[in-house]
């Protein structure tokens, strides 16, 4: 839909839909065989080679320069396919955007400007967390002009194969928190197994224990929770744009096999009551289009509380796409939970899906209090 | 007072009571020692979680995507060791004989520890009912020796049920459609038995169950009319196992595909033949075939409920666990007002899980429900302490004989009116799917409550989510059981109601 309103994205739509179509199709079911199965490479160099992965990195750092409605039509796309490129696409570009809030575009360009492949350009960060929430943290300490980071921190995305990891620590003595770039390959730090969760298993995560670590400051000491925020309320527009994609995916997915399973005499289409499910489906594939189009060109527009757009939609769409995938998989019946047929990968994949940026709830409340500050 | 014609009267306006109050009329009629019995089996399935469920959990479902190949060999030995294949059948083909509505309580515990493994102990009742269902004496028992003499040689032996096909699933659970359903398994009668081919499909625990109660038609065009159930065991020339699936979750359980080429049943090996049974006065041949399948379901689906509310109650205590361990915004996650909430919201869907499948199962202990005569409290004591040689010696050779046939078939098949096999059948119907909804509902609660520590495998909250949605499919999808709750207890009072006709 975003591509009708603005027809600049139509080149992006074609792009992300012939890679999805041609990358991403086929192989759905054994990329997601990942920890248990190799992990799909060329697949995310090829995505890298195309520019997937720095669709709103500024052209000065190395990326595309593309405002959020590019990220979420690549998003959608990709993730109507396979939502695992998607929650690899969505890590990276948050951890850019949180530097980018914190002003570190010569960071960025120094860590696009070194990188030989896609695995050295990706950066990985606790992309399911609001580090402000949670009291697990890294610690910091700063000696002369450089800080050393002791401690562990849980379900880093992407850690186990990028360069570089974004991650929140709090600097001995003060308070809040802040960001730091690390290097991956440095001595001291130690990874975790491949991280076997719910969805998304071709985007895994890892747990890191860092012991004197160095790490480069993003931005000011002890401004991690405003920009986290910054790059928050734009990248819940992001969320919004997988989930829509997860949906499209489950209900083409419905609709092209009620057309073709029979029961009871006829294709199960002919059923009322199925029928029913296949139409709240299509509502909510329609509802979460226009949802997705407003919040990426709110977040664009910057217009008088844009980020409450942006919240909502993706608080709304996990929602939704966790019901419409659960009756996703029901039209299929027995077939639909199977790994044959790709309803059930989704129907993981939107529950992981809303689990990005923080807990749920916590999301709701944060929105209460955007609202109550806006007014 | 009220007369006794006009109480009759109003009691049996909608919403009937007899169908409405299950448990107050049910609970009157029990045997009292049927509590102590229900205190025991939860205290010894709690130990079972404990010593074999808990530790086997994650690592049986990782291991089964390490080796997709995998089958549960060991967790069946394990079951078998702690007696749960006899547990719940009757003396009177030598089990244990625990009072069959406690079975449910049972499948509650085990499901809230792990519903993959829930299934490895209990789908074996689904088949064992479908034999009981057949009230062939003899053929019953000589199945149940079988699985009792597994259980003490340490050999295990467990039944299974072979009913959804490659083209057809919904549809072969209701005779009502299963003439327009494209059926395929096709039982030729030839002399001295039926020769089978054909496929079953998504058949749990089919592998490594030793008898398959297998349904097959001996007239594709006419199903309803046609229908043989058989009881195949594995090894019988011309029967082989394809592929397991490869699942979502519940894989402790595997799902199998059942093949018959050119495989033959020799007669004393047919459970039910619709072509042969008896006429009877209440009704036609195929309303005789969905009676079979309905006193199967009216069990299982109640049984669904209990895997549902168990797996509803899992996910509930991870996430209170979770809640009472964990920071949030600088405080307990149990102490945020919201999370209080949604902790009584998913508490509260325990119990109305539970109260659903409670209530299925007090149905079936009414007049017409499957437990009934069995719950009579004479036959209930004296199948309880009489000594097994006793009944083996003085009950057993009554099987063979007409007039014990004829009893069995008077209060099972002639014994049961259309309202009893409704009533049975609705609720068993609305404990299926309010159990499984409310099983997937608190699972994704959980997760929403859990955030990122939720998604990890090893601290299961995204286990109990893959695992709790087959609940949603299996034993009839939800939306096959609301169709049938409607047609049992809700369409009757609009004479025009048409059900599967549209």
């Amino acid at each position: 839909m975003l591509a009708t309103i603005k027809c600049e994205l139509k080149s992006f739509e074609d792009l992300a839909h012939s890679f999805a179509a041609k990358e991403l199709s086929a192989n759905r079911d054994a990329n997601d065989r990942y920890p248990f199965g190799p992990f799909f490479d060329a697949v995310v160099a090829k995505a890298y080679e195309v520019g997937l992965l720095g669709a709103t990195l500024p052209e000065e750092c190395g990326g595309i320069g593309q405002g959020m409605s590019a990220l979420c039509v690549i998003l959608e796309h990709i993730s109507a396919v396979d939502a695992s490129l998607g929650g690899i696409i969505f890590t990276n570009a948050l951890a850019q955007e949180i530097i980018l809030a914190g002003g570190g575009k010569d960071l960025l360009s120094g860590v696009m400007g070194k990188a030989s492949d896609a695995k050295s350009a990706l950066i990985a960060c606790p992309s399911c967390v609001n580090p402000s929430e949670t009291q697990t943290m890294l610690e910091a300490v700063k000696i002369k002009d450089t800080y050393i980071l002791n401690g562990a921190i849980e379900y880093v995305v992407l850690a186990g194969l990028s360069g570089h990891a974004l991650v929140p620590a709090k600097i001995k003595g003060q308070e809040g928190y802040s960001f730091f770039l690390i290097n991956l390959t440095d001595k001291g730090l130690t990874k975790g197994a491949p991280i076997f969760s719910l969805g998304l298993h071709a985007c895994p995560a890892v747990d890191l224990t860092l012991v004197g670590i160095q790490g480069t400051l993003v931005g000011q000491e002890g401004q991690g929770g405003t920009y986290f925020d910054q790059a928050d309320a734009r990248m819940h527009s992001a969320v919004a744009a997988m989930q829509c994609g997860i949906m499209k995916g489950s209900f083409q997915e419905a609709l092209a096999y009620s057309q073709e399973r029979f029961q009871g005499g006829w294709e199960i289409i002919n059923w009322s009551s199925l029928r029913m499910l296949l139409g709240d489906m299509a509502v909510q594939v329609k509802v979460a289009e226009m949802v997705v189009s407003e919040a990426a060109l709110a977040v664009e527009q910057q217009g008088q509380g844009w980020e409450l757009y942006s919240r909502a939609a993706s608080i709304h769409l996990s929602e939704l796409a966790t019901k419409l995938t659960t009756d996703g998989i029901q039209v299929l019946g027995g077939n639909g939970y199977m790994k044959d047929y790709g309803q059930e990968k989704r129907f993981r994949d939107a529950k992981h899906v809303q689990a990005f940026l923080g807990l749920a709830p916590m999301r709701k409340l944060a929105l209460v209090s955007a609202i109550v500050k806006d007014v | 007072m009220i007369k006794p014609k006009e109480n009759r009267s109003l009691l049996n306006r909608e919403p009937r009571f007899e169908d409405s109050f299950m448990s107050v009329q049910a609970m009157p009629k029990l045997p009292r020692i049927q509590l102590k019995e229900t205190k025991d089996l939860i205290s010894h399935t709690r130990r079972f979680n404990e010593e074999v469920v808990r530790p086997l959990a994650l690592k049986t479902d990782r291991g089964s995507f390490e080796d997709p190949e995998y089958l549960p060999w060991e967790l069946v030995k394990k079951a078998n060791e702690w007696g749960f294949y006899t547990l719940f059948i009757p003396k009177l083909f030598g089990g244990q004989g625990y009072s069959l509505p406690s079975h449910g309580y049972v499948i509650e515990e085990l499901s809230s520890a792990c519903v993959g493994i829930a299934n490895v102990a209990f789908v074996h009742y689904l088949g064992f009912m479908t034999v009981l269902a057949s009230w062939n004496m003899p053929l019953i028992n000589k199945i149940c020796r079988e699985v009792v003499e597994g259980e003490r040689s340490g050999n295990p032996c467990i039944i299974s049920l072979a009913i959804t096909e490659p083209g057809a699933g919904t549809d072969v659970e209701e005779c009502a459609l299963v003439d327009r359903a494209r059926v395929s398994c096709y039982a030729e009668k030839v002399k001295g038995g039926y020769v089978v081919n054909g496929s079953k499909i998504f058949i749990s625990m089919g592998h490594v169950s030793t008898w398959h109660a297998l349904v097959a038609y001996s007239d594709l065009k006419k199903p309803s009319e046609n229908t043989v159930v058989l009881a195949v065991k594995t090894g019988t020339k011309g029967f082989s196992f394809g592929k397991h699936e490869d699942k979502m979750g519940q894989r402790a359980c595997p799902a199998s595909e059942l093949i018959f080429e050119d495989c033959f049943i020799p007669d004393e090996c047919v459970l039910a033949d619709s072509r042969s049974m008896p006429r009877s006065r209440k009704r036609t041949t195929s309303e005789l075939v969905n009676q079979i399948i309905h006193y199967v379901v009216e069990v299982t689906r109640n049984s669904v409920g209990a895997f549902g509310t168990g797996v509803a109650r899992g996910a509930y205590e991870h996430a209170l666990k979770f809640a009472g361990e964990t920071m949030v915004d600088g405080k307990l996650l149990i102490n945020h007002e919201w999370a209080q909430v949604m902790l009584a919201e998913m508490y509260k869907n325990v119990i109305t899980g539970r109260l659903a499948y409670t209530e299925g199962q007090y149905a079936n202990s009414l007049h017409g429900g499957i437990y009934n005569f069995l719950q009579f409290k004479p036959l209930y004591y004296y199948l309880k302490y009489a000594p097994q040689a006793m009944i083996d010696t003085f009950v057993v050779p009554l099987y063979e004989t007409k007039l014990f046939g004829w009893l069995i078939r008077q209060i099972y098949i002639e014994g049961q009116s259309m309202e009893d096999q409704h009533r049975c059948s609705g609720w068993a119907s609305l404990a299926k799917f309010v159990g499984s909804d409310m099983g997937v509902k608190n699972c994704q609660l959980a997760l929403e409550m859990m955030g990122q520590t939720g998604l990890r495998h090893e601290r299961g909250a995204e286990k109990f989510l893959r695992d709790s949605k087959l609940l949603q499919i299996y034993e009839g999808t939800n939306q096959l059981n609301r169709l049938n709750l409607f047609d049992c207890l809700i369409g009757r009072s609009v004479p025009q109601a048409r059900v599967f006709e549209e």
